[in-house]
């Protein structure tokens, strides 16, 4: 059982963390050259219309007040207006828009590399200095070592350009529309804004609508054609997805490899083997939970990578998420929705590693003290 | 004889800490606003000098966090992945305080010496 102390505890530590990340990006944005105002009215805008902006923005008073209203404004959550991207939206509505495209990648990312590098890592421990363990251990260390802005494009020559087996760039095929909105007996609904939940929803609603209204079972046959929308978001999805876990499941392999080896040598291992256990419940169920521990505190780690990886990811495979969107708000001086988007990755990045705080606590309660 | 009370010298310590660097900070960036408002103009030197002391400050928060936060973490994967570099949670904490302590005291300097300016 996790204590309620020591979630609170953490949950307490993420203000100072927020209050870092405010202040170190209206810092780096203060010192950044260019001015706001003339950003907004462009550069042969007249210098009177130029200071009255200025005025307006509150940009001519002293920098420790604009620091306090930033502040007071950053703790309501409030980011202003885009100056520039989305021209006087509010941030929050720009970053809802696209925060769901970079936590899907994030997220199947993470997945992805859970699910191949737990258990090659565990392989890799199993069959020590055999073969296998050599060739994992060879594909980490390259895995850890390739930047994804060099993967990204690798991946893309060759599943996309020469065996043209994946589309190369967007988030679903031309021939498909995204709707905003589902209908359940006559209810409009949202949708999350992750295309490949987005889709499985929708075309479940239709497969599901024509065997009770249409096609009756018979529609199973055209299986495929129902599910069209959601397998091409599928097959937009995979190249980078695939990019951006590759880094992370190399880190999460060699990690529980070393601690796999680690939890294999202790006495009670050896006690299960001793009492006639047999290898595979062993490694399982004593070896694995224990060795995850220090595993399971990386993935938390891991995923500001993955934030931070989904930038270049999406600049790559022309991916309209969070992370293009701040590379854009960056060039263009858009100074609220850069400040708006590196906090919601501040935010992100601190709840994950609070959920994953919680899991460890709650697999060795010795760490809540 | 004065009694010992752990919890005063428990402050003690961290406002000695914080304070030596924020003075250190107060000075550093009095002297740096001066100089940048000699050189180019008071505006400047103020936004610019306030902007750095800021950094140091933000940047000293978020490591004292991060350090709070998953210190003891990164001290187990530096152990396991065999790249043990003697860094401790604890010394980045202390580390940390001194950098947030300089860079509130050269934002304090600032907002002192920018009415003083030319």
């Amino acid at each position: 059982m996790v204590s309620k102390r020591f979630i609170a505890k953490r949950l307490l530590l993420l203000v100072p963390v927020l209050f870092g990340v405010a202040t170190v990006v209206f810092a780096i944005l203060h010192l950044a050259p260019g001015d706001p105002a003339r950003v907004i009215l462009g550069q042969r805008a007249p210098t009177q219309q130029v200071v009255q902006l200025r005025r307006e923005l509150g940009l001519n008073d002293p920098i420790w007040v604009q620091y306090g209203r930033f502040l007071a404004d950053t703790a309501q959550l409030d980011f202003g207006q885009s100056y520039q991207i989305a021209k006087g939206s509010p941030v929050w509505d720009v970053l809802a828009d696209r925060l769901p495209v970079t936590i899907e990648l994030a997220i199947y990312g993470q997945i992805t590399a859970i699910l191949l590098g737990i258990p090659l890592g565990v392989l890799s421990a199993v069959k020590q200095d055999s073969l296998t363990d050599h060739v994992t251990r060879i594909g980490a260390l390259t895995g850890i070592s390739v930047p994804i802005f060099w993967s990204g494009p690798l991946v893309l020559l060759v599943f996309a350009t020469f065996l043209g087996w994946l589309p190369t760039s967007g988030r679903i095929g031309s021939t498909f529309f995204l709707e905003d909105h589902w209908v359940l007996f006559g209810t409009q609904l949202p949708l999350t804004g992750m295309v490949s939940i987005d889709t499985f929803i929708l075309d479940t609603g239709a497969f599901v609508q024509s065997i009770l209204y249409g096609e009756g079972l018979g529609a199973f046959a055209s299986l495929t054609e129902y599910y069209a929308s959601f397998i091409s978001a599928v097959q937009h999805l995979l190249l980078p997805v695939l990019t951006l876990g590759i880094y992370s499941m190399a880190l999460l392999s060699r990690m529980m490899r070393s601690s796999m080896l680690e939890v294999i040598r202790q006495d009670y291992i050896r006690t299960a083997r001793a009492k006639g256990q047999g290898e595979r419940i062993t490694i399982l169920k004593h070896g694995l939970r224990n060795a995850l521990i220090p595993v399971i505190t990386v993935i938390g780690i891991q995923f500001g990578t993955l934030l931070g990886g989904a930038v270049l990811t999406e600049t790559v495979f022309g991916i309209g998420g969070i992370g293009q969107l701040l590379v854009a708000a960056i060039g263009a001086t858009d100074y609220p929705l850069v400040q708006g988007t590196v906090l919601v990755f501040a935010l992100l990045f601190t709840l994950v590693n609070l959920g994953v705080d919680v899991t460890y606590s709650y697999l060795d309660p010795r760490i809540q003290q | 004889m004065a009694r010992y009370d752990p919890l005063l010298a428990w402050f003690r310590r961290r406002l000695r800490l914080v304070a030596t660097a924020g003075a250190v900070g107060i000075v550093l960036g009095g002297i740096a606003a001066v100089v940048i408002a000699v050189l180019d103009d008071p505006t400047t030197a103020s936004t610019q000098t306030f902007a750095i002391g800021t950094l140091a400050f933000g940047f000293g928060i978020l490591g004292w966090s991060g350090s709070a936060l998953a210190g003891r973490s990164i001290e187990g994967l530096q152990r396991r992945l065999d790249t043990n570099s003697d860094w401790t949670e604890r010394d980045s904490r202390r580390a940390m305080t001194r950098l947030s302590g300089f860079g509130a005291g050269v934002m304090a300097g600032v907002v002192i010496v920018t009415p003083l300016l030319p």
